[in-house]
């Protein structure tokens, strides 16, 4: 999956992994609203200039980031089609550099930064600590019940596919299941002495 | 095998396409909404902790249940987009955070959706998504019927303001392409609705604990849907004025531009002419019309 090699970036070695995720966070906003605020050539060239210093400071692989970049790009290309279609070639430039920059922006600090740092700098700064918690428990059980999705979707490959109903069965079994195990998770956490919010 | 996945016709507005002020607006709406729906306390205070686990692995499941894929014919196959049975299994309140938390995900992770825009991705599915999906169930029991049509209307719901707030921002959908985008989400909506009825039947079935017993509508509950409505409409309207194509070409889509009922009545074009200074026209009607709605629907709906 996708998230994976993220998640393995985002532990890497370098300045820009050490900054704090504050700090990423605030630098991650400023482009985003200069991009967005200030949508003309100059701005773009300076927010190139700098994910593009940024990119290489991190040590990460640079097109490795740029693929995770384009995958705005399905959705930006028919809104830039339509516009050029509609005899405005000069926009059509634009949204689609303004929304790959901003994506790229987003891969970089997501590669550069664990979650558990973001989700403690989202804590800090007086998010809904229940808002955080899922956002942590969502991502710790990503994996487990995407792999069980995955088991399933390969059953069913070796039964000839799924149809319709099947596949509401499954997706059924699939939600009993992660709510078993969603209570069973949380009677080993009243186990361990868990109130409210992780420690 | 063509990959025809309608739910990539996304939703999910990336950063660059929506306008400070559009995105702006919408942060500042959804976020205090969330918050507010976060910080509620339950009836019974160690539900809380129990239900905080409960939402993250729901969320997991949201984006696992997504690769499955449902054949719907001509090679295409569609997924559960998940906002309609998370609010009919966790109630709306919970199914907005977990999806809250699946966009955030999302738009760091797996860029889809921006990060501004997220003001505007959250309002249109955690939201207001979540809130049409719920509402047919809650008003008139849950069935196939009120099941299949929250799932349609949380898809149709969300893909309209999507293009609303597109259209705010000054990205030309207009004519053909709008009218495309509009049949694809309908399309979207009627596999969701269908989705979500079978994956419901098959948890019946498997006569799982989840099941929430409908349970009668308190005067708290009803009050909360209300004021979250009102913001709906309010937000629907001031969208609106903004882009009356999208919403007209809608209008004519379903049929409603021939010779409507409602152009005679006093809601006629979506303003309260008689009455209120010019900017206060439109909210009122939207107000008005939701009051007339939820009247007819509690006065036709069962009394549970």
């Amino acid at each position: 999956m996708h998230h994976r090699v993220i998640d393995q970036w985002s532990r890497g070695v370098s300045p820009l992994h050490a900054l704090s995720a504050g700090v990423k966070l605030a630098a991650l906003l400023g482009i985003l609203i200069a991009i967005s605020a200030a949508p003309t050539y100059p701005t773009i060239i300076t927010a190139s200039g700098l994910l593009t210093i940024a990119a290489m400071v991190s040590g990460l692989p640079f097109t490795g980031l740029l693929s995770r970049a384009a995958f705005v790009l399905p959705f930006t290309a028919i809104f830039a089609l339509l516009t050029w279609w509609s005899g405005d070639p000069e926009r059509a430039l634009l949204l689609v550099a303004k929304s790959f920059l901003s994506g790229f922006a987003a891969v970089l600090f997501a590669a550069t930064t664990p979650l558990a740092a973001w989700t403690n700098t989202l804590r800090r700064c007086r998010f809904p600590s229940t808002l955080v918690t899922v956002i942590e428990f969502l991502y710790r059980y990503l994996f487990v019940v995407a792999q069980q999705a995955e088991t399933m979707r390969w059953a069913a490959r070796g039964r000839g596919g799924f149809r319709f109903d099947a596949a509401g069965g499954a997706v059924g079994a699939l939600f009993a299941r992660s709510w078993q195990r969603a209570d069973g998770i949380h009677r080993a956490m009243l186990a361990r002495g868990f109130q409210g919010t992780p420690k | 095998m063509i990959h025809a996945n309608y739910s990539n016709s996304r939703m999910h507005i990336p950063d660059g396409f929506l306008t400070p002020p559009v995105w702006l607006t919408l942060d500042v709406i959804s976020v205090p909404v969330v918050a507010w729906v976060a910080r509620r306390r339950p009836a019974v205070v160690s539900d809380l902790d129990r239900r905080v686990p409960l939402m993250g692995v729901m969320g997991a499941f949201v984006f696992a249940a997504q690769m499955i894929n449902f054949p719907v014919g001509l090679g295409a196959s569609g997924h559960l987009l998940g906002g309609t049975l998370l609010a009919l299994m966790l109630g709306p309140g919970a199914a907005a955070i977990v999806l809250t938390a699946v966009l955030i995900l999302q738009a760091l992770l797996f860029q889809d959706g921006g990060v501004l825009a997220l003001g505007a991705n959250i309002f249109n599915m955690a939201l207001a998504g979540v809130l049409l999906g719920y509402l047919p169930s809650r008003l008139f029991g849950r069935n196939m019927v009120t099941i299949f049509l929250g799932g349609m209307l949380s898809v149709l719901i969300s893909g309209v303001l999507a293009l609303a707030e597109l259209q705010t921002s000054g990205v030309a959908i207009t004519g053909h392409p709008a009218q495309v985008a509009l049949l694809l989400f309908a399309l979207t909506g009627i596999v969701e609705g269908a989705i979500t009825v079978v994956v419901i039947r098959s948890i019946e079935r498997l006569n799982h604990t989840a099941l929430r017993s409908t349970s009668a509508t308190s005067l708290h509950a009803r009050l909360a849907v209300i004021g979250a409505a009102a913001v709906l409409a309010l937000c629907g309207a001031w969208l609106a004025s903004g882009a009356p194509d999208s919403l007209q070409l809608l209008a004519s889509n379903v049929g409603l531009d021939a010779e409507p009922v409602w152009t005679h009545s006093p809601l006629a074009n979506y303003e309260v002419s008689s009455l209120g200074p010019e900017w206060a026209r439109r909210p009122a009607a939207g107000l008005l019309g939701l009051a007339f709605v939820y009247t007819m629907f509690s006065l036709g709906g069962k009394k549970r």
